[in-house]
């Protein structure tokens, strides 16, 4: 427990992280790179305007090192690919956004460059995301750059609650009382999605109640998916769908992108999404404006469940020729201004733990649900290479699956699901 | 081209149009209209039937595609058979914010040079392996079988790092490349066929004239393999036009050399997926082949014409 | 010139096409060898480096235990043949994968080709007009991108909302939505229909061309000997179409063996459903998503393998040894 949860730094500490960074930006790494160019990967699509950002980015970037930055967008689908194949052909850049699941994997396999060094002359360790931070390190070395950060939370059709009187559920029981006066007043909608092909949906039930994913014991890992307290968790969420019925059919094979789809189209009453989400259902489907809000996730009992943080970091790969150039790009993008510019553009929370306070104190909907989840019930899945290749191997959706579609029981699938997590992990 | 283009509406009345009559002159397999005409009345309205049907289940698809790409509100998921709101939004915006523009003409350029580069090499190698009989013979055919065996997701890496080494990453000649040896054993298997079945006779008979060689290939084997040069065609013009994976990893970063199908995942997202512009994009990357195959399949009967005439 | 083209053997019948016989006229033996050579060299060329080479390499592959960290040292670290003997180990290759693998594309050759040769004979008797409206839409299903094609047929078939469930519900033969991504079979059957509706149009086209070749002479001299339209399909075209049939039969053999797309992008096809993995999909699962690229590309190299053994008891059965 103590291992997951992600303690977040003293807000003095984060003050005085900011001033150390804003007066130490100039001076440092002294790069005069009149002539070089540098190359980075930036994911596609994040940020909607995200030419107009690198353009200015770009400028100020020659302004200070005198160096050409050459920005390529990458697109999600099939992005791991090109990673492994330019890899392969030692054609990757110099910098490269890489999602927090990646990180660990590349810089085992010695792609990446460590950065701590770099984070510790430009004392930027103690104003980082401590979730972002943890994913990003490998071997006691930092190799990814916090970036941004998101996280999934409850996430609800306010006028519907207000229409039948419901509060925002603050217990496993909420939960259920919320829906079965959805289902009831509205039967045609999902009072509670479920989608089978979502891991990060499971995770927060089987810490909320009390179980682990997989914990590192000497040189072994095992997991606890199979334990009583798990088996609760994942039991309570599959029961939803299977004993309360509050999910359908056809939940049973999505991912988030259906369970996006659906909440856009008015299908949803309650579901587990991102803090990147209510941008885009808004743009799918703009008259939902004003009628959907988050929540933390519920604990069973209360309080707050643990949910897993996502996001990117900024990653220096081994081919890049001017190091000191290269951090200077990441120091810029990820401190200070241009990190916060990012975070109000993209919807997504900065990486940074002084610009992070900041956004708790919105008193958006939206936005205030997703930053306390952040903070108080922000945590991370096993940081291990091995743990990528669990999810390649899709692991716990693949149990999820089986117990709404009434292949397996809760009991089986979690133990099936635990055996093969223990074989990964443990290099086998 | 004023046939080009039946909207999927147009299936219905076909059944009532559809003709023995209409066939003109030209068309071979007629039956002569004074002969037999309740057997052929019979026959007609089988095969409207036929047609009918076949429209449907081919076009079904599409025209959920379609309805969908008119959709102003198909952002969410395109599960309706009518446009909740018709506009041609999507197509606005793939066509330039899409960057369509710049990947249909790129697109082009490398069908067109791969069909051209497969069917010049394919007609070739067809000609040597169907005319002389030569040693390893059958295991070269095999072995030109066998590339495309493998899985092309394993060749991934491999075939990046082989046209590394050719240094032409980002490039579209790259591409041609790969993609002309992705449509070659299809078109040596294919052609080769056609090119055994042209009688040698004809071949004799023209060099008893006088021709060379390269007259005779013009004159007589050309015109008698175009059939198959045709679908050959088809073939290598839809690999080069929809593949995805190899344009994706071996243009990398040079966006200005992206094609089609790389314009049209970029609407994947990690998170969500822009259901409007995949649909109005992937009906932009449709309507191209079905017009390539308009210009095409007229020579599809030119061969029996030459056949028959010759022969 | 044309002395090196080799003089025809006597046709063995008025129907039968000739073959060049091995009888030698040349005036220039070494000119009249390397002829062929020189015809099939530039498509070797082609053909060796770009897919014969990564070929080998990923039987080198196949050889190592080579994951990310190889890829990027570049160094080899040969196991052997341990990862074949873990393939053949697996409970997963023989209870799931097999079967799919090679059931699917059966049922997909055989529907494909079925289909596409009704289809193609259905074209060769319409008129103009018709031939090019038919061509151009099944032009469409070929040419719309398999991965909007394989959207489109997950809406259809959509548990909630998809138009079959609703159609079934209306007509009463189902009560409760039902979702069909989560049975093997039927899961199949909705891959089997996409790749059939995708498929069809390259056969349709690819015999037609053939159908049209097939002189109009013998089908006459066949109807006025009093066969139907069934006996004149199987003792006229269907001999004369050999070739076109062997070449369409092996092509769709390797692609629907190799189908990957259809199948990854369906709810649960990406490897959480378990029960509907095949080779394809295993493969890439195994290489990109666990980085286990020696252990993938041994399964691409069975893959590779079973289907050489395929299409060598195809070509015998196929094709006459004169023919080959």
């Amino acid at each position: 427990m103590k291992k997951r949860l992600l303690p977040v730094a003293v807000l003095a500490t984060a003050v005085f992280g900011l001033t150390a960074c804003a007066g130490g930006s100039n001076d440092g790494d002294g790069s005069n790179a009149d002539g070089q160019t540098l190359d980075v990967w930036i994911m596609e699509g994040t940020n909607p305007d995200s030419e107009a950002f690198f353009d200015e980015v770009g400028d100020a970037f020659t302004e200070e090192t005198g160096a050409e930055l050459n920005v390529e967008f990458v697109q999600w689908a099939d992005a791991h690919d090109r990673f492994v194949t330019s890899i392969a052909g030692g054609t990757t850049p110099d910098v490269a956004e890489t999602g927090t699941t990646w990180t660990a994997e590349f810089a085992d396999a010695g792609a990446l460059e460590p950065i701590t060094d770099f984070v510790a002359d430009d004392d930027l360790g103690d104003d980082l995301v401590e979730g972002l931070v943890e994913s990003g390190t490998y071997d006691d070395e930092l190799y990814g750059m916090p970036w941004y950060a998101g996280v999934r939370s409850l996430v609800y059709r306010s006028d519907i609650f207000e229409e039948l009187g419901l509060e925002a559920p603050q217990s496993w029981d909420d939960i259920v009382a919320a829906g079965d006066a959805i289902k009831a007043a509205h039967p045609e909608m999902l009072a509670f999605a479920v989608p089978g092909d979502a891991e990060f949906g499971v995770y927060p039930w089987v810490w909320g109640a009390g179980g682990e994913v997989s914990v590192q014991n000497g040189d072994t890992w095992e997991s606890g998916l199979a334990s009583p307290e798990s088996q609760e968790g994942i039991g309570f969420y599959t029961g939803l769908a299977t004993e309360h019925g509050f999910s359908s059919a056809g939940a049973t094979t999505w991912k988030e992108t259906d369970v996006l789809d659906n909440f856009a189209q008015g299908n949803v009453a309650m579901a587990l999404m991102g803090s990147w989400t209510p941008a885009a259902i808004l743009e799918k489907n703009a008259d939902l404006d004003g009628k959907f809000a988050a929540a933390p996730i519920p604990g069973k009992d209360g309080g707050i469940a643990p949910s897993v943080l996502g996001g990117s970091h900024l990653s220096m790969f081994s081919t890049a020729e001017n190091t000191d150039l290269a951090w200077s790009f990441i120091k810029l993008m990820t401190t200070g201004e241009f990190a916060e510019k990012w975070g109000q553009e993209t919807g997504y929370f900065p990486g940074q733990q002084s610009l992070l306070t900041e956004t708790m104190d919105s008193d958006d909907p939206l936005v205030a649900p997703f930053a306390t989840q952040l903070v108080d019930g922000g945590a991370s899945v096993p940081v291990t290479p091995t743990f990528g290749a669990v999810q390649a191997k899709k692991t716990t959706n693949t149990a999820i699956q089986a117990i709404l579609s009434g292949q397996k029981t809760v009991e089986e699938a979690t133990s099936d699901a635990a055996k093969e997590m223990d074989e990964i992990m443990n290099g086998n | 081209m004023s046939t080009s283009a039946p909207a999927p509406t147009t299936a219905p009345e076909a059944s009532g149009a559809l003709p023995p009559g209409p066939d003109g002159p030209g068309t071979p397999r007629a039956i002569p209209a004074s002969r037999r005409s309740s057997r052929k009345t019979r026959s007609a309205a089988g095969k409207a039937v036929l047609v009918v049907v076949l429209l449907a289940f081919t076009l079904f698809p599409a025209f959920w595609m379609l309805s969908s790409a008119f959709d102003a509100k198909a952002g969410a998921g395109g599960q309706t058979l009518l446009p909740r709101e018709w506009s041609l939004a999507n197509f606005e915006y793939v066509l330039t914010d899409g960057g369509f523009d710049v990947y249909l003409r790129n697109s082009a350029i490398v069908a067109v040079v791969t069909v051209l580069a497969s069917a010049v090499l394919a007609l070739l190698a067809s000609v040597a392996v169907a005319r002389f009989r030569f040693k390893f013979r059958t295991s070269m055919l095999l072995m030109i079988l066998v590339v495309q065996m493998v899985p092309l997701e394993a060749l991934v890496i491999p075939l990046f790092v082989q046209v590394r080494d050719l240094q032409l990453l980002n490039t579209l000649l790259g591409l041609m490349v790969v993609y002309v040896a992705l449509s070659l054993p299809f078109g040596i298997w294919m052609l080769r066929g056609f090119v055994a079945a042209v009688p040698v006779e004809l071949e004799e008979a023209a060099y008893l004239d006088g021709a060379s060689w390269g007259r005779m290939f013009r004159s007589v084997l050309l015109p008698l393999v175009m059939p198959g040069l045709v679908a050959t065609s088809v073939f290598s013009f839809i690999t080069a036009w929809n593949e995805f994976i190899f344009a994706m990893t071996l243009l990398g970063g040079a966006s200005e050399n992206y094609t089609v199908a790389i314009g049209l995942k970029q609407f994947f997202g990690e998170h969500t997926n822009e259901w409007g512009y995949i649909m109005a994009a992937s009906t932009i990357i449709t309507v191209p082949v079905m017009i390539f195959f308009v210009i095409v399949q007229r020579r599809l009967s030119s061969g029996l014409v030459a056949g028959a005439v010759k022969g | 010139m044309s002395t090196t083209i080799q003089a025809p053997t006597p046709a063995p019948g008025g129907s039968k096409t000739p073959r060049p016989g091995v009888g030698p006229v040349q005036r220039n033996r070494l000119i009249a060898s390397s002829r062929p050579w020189l015809l099939l060299a530039p498509a070797l060329a082609v053909l060796a480096v770009l897919l014969l080479w990564p070929l080998i390499r990923v039987l080198l592959f196949s050889l190592q235990d080579y994951g990310l960290r190889e890829i990027v040292s570049g160094e080899s670290n040969w196991i052997g043949l341990a990862n074949y003997g873990e393939i053949l180990a697996d409970p997963t290759l023989w209870g799931v994968v097999l079967p799919n693998t090679v059931g699917f594309a059966v049922l997909a050759v055989a529907g494909t080709v079925a289909l596409g040769t009704g289809v193609a004979v259905l074209m060769a008797s319409l008129g103009g007009f018709w031939r090019t409206v038919v061509g151009s839409a099944i032009m469409i299903a070929w040419a719309m991108p398999a991965v909007t094609g394989t959207y489109v047929w997950v809406w259809i078939f959509d548990a909630d909302r998809g138009i079959f469930n609703e159609a079934l519900q209306a007509v009463g033969l189902q009560d409760e939505p039902v979702n069909w991504f989560t049975n093997r079979f039927s899961f199949y059957a909705i891959v089997l229909l996409n790749v059939i509706h995708h498929g069809f149009p390259f056969v349709a086209i690819t015999v037609l061309a053939g159908l049209l070749g097939v002189p109009k002479e013998m089908l006459e001299a066949a109807e006025m000997d009093g066969a139907g339209p069934w006996r004149r399909f199987f003792q006229v075209i269907v001999p004369n179409l050999r070739q076109v049939f062997s070449v369409v039969i092996i092509l769709s053999t390797i692609w629907d063996f190799k189908v990957f797309a259809q199948v990854y992008l369906m709810p649960g096809g990406n490897g959480t459903n378990r029960e509907a993995l095949n080779l394809g999909v295993w493969s890439y699962v195994e290489s990109f998503g666990q980085n286990r690229y020696g252990f993938g590309s041994a399964i691409a190299v069975l893959l590779t393998v079973l289907l050489l053994i395929i299409t060598v008891i195809y070509v015998r059965a196929l094709l006459k040894e004169d023919e080959l």
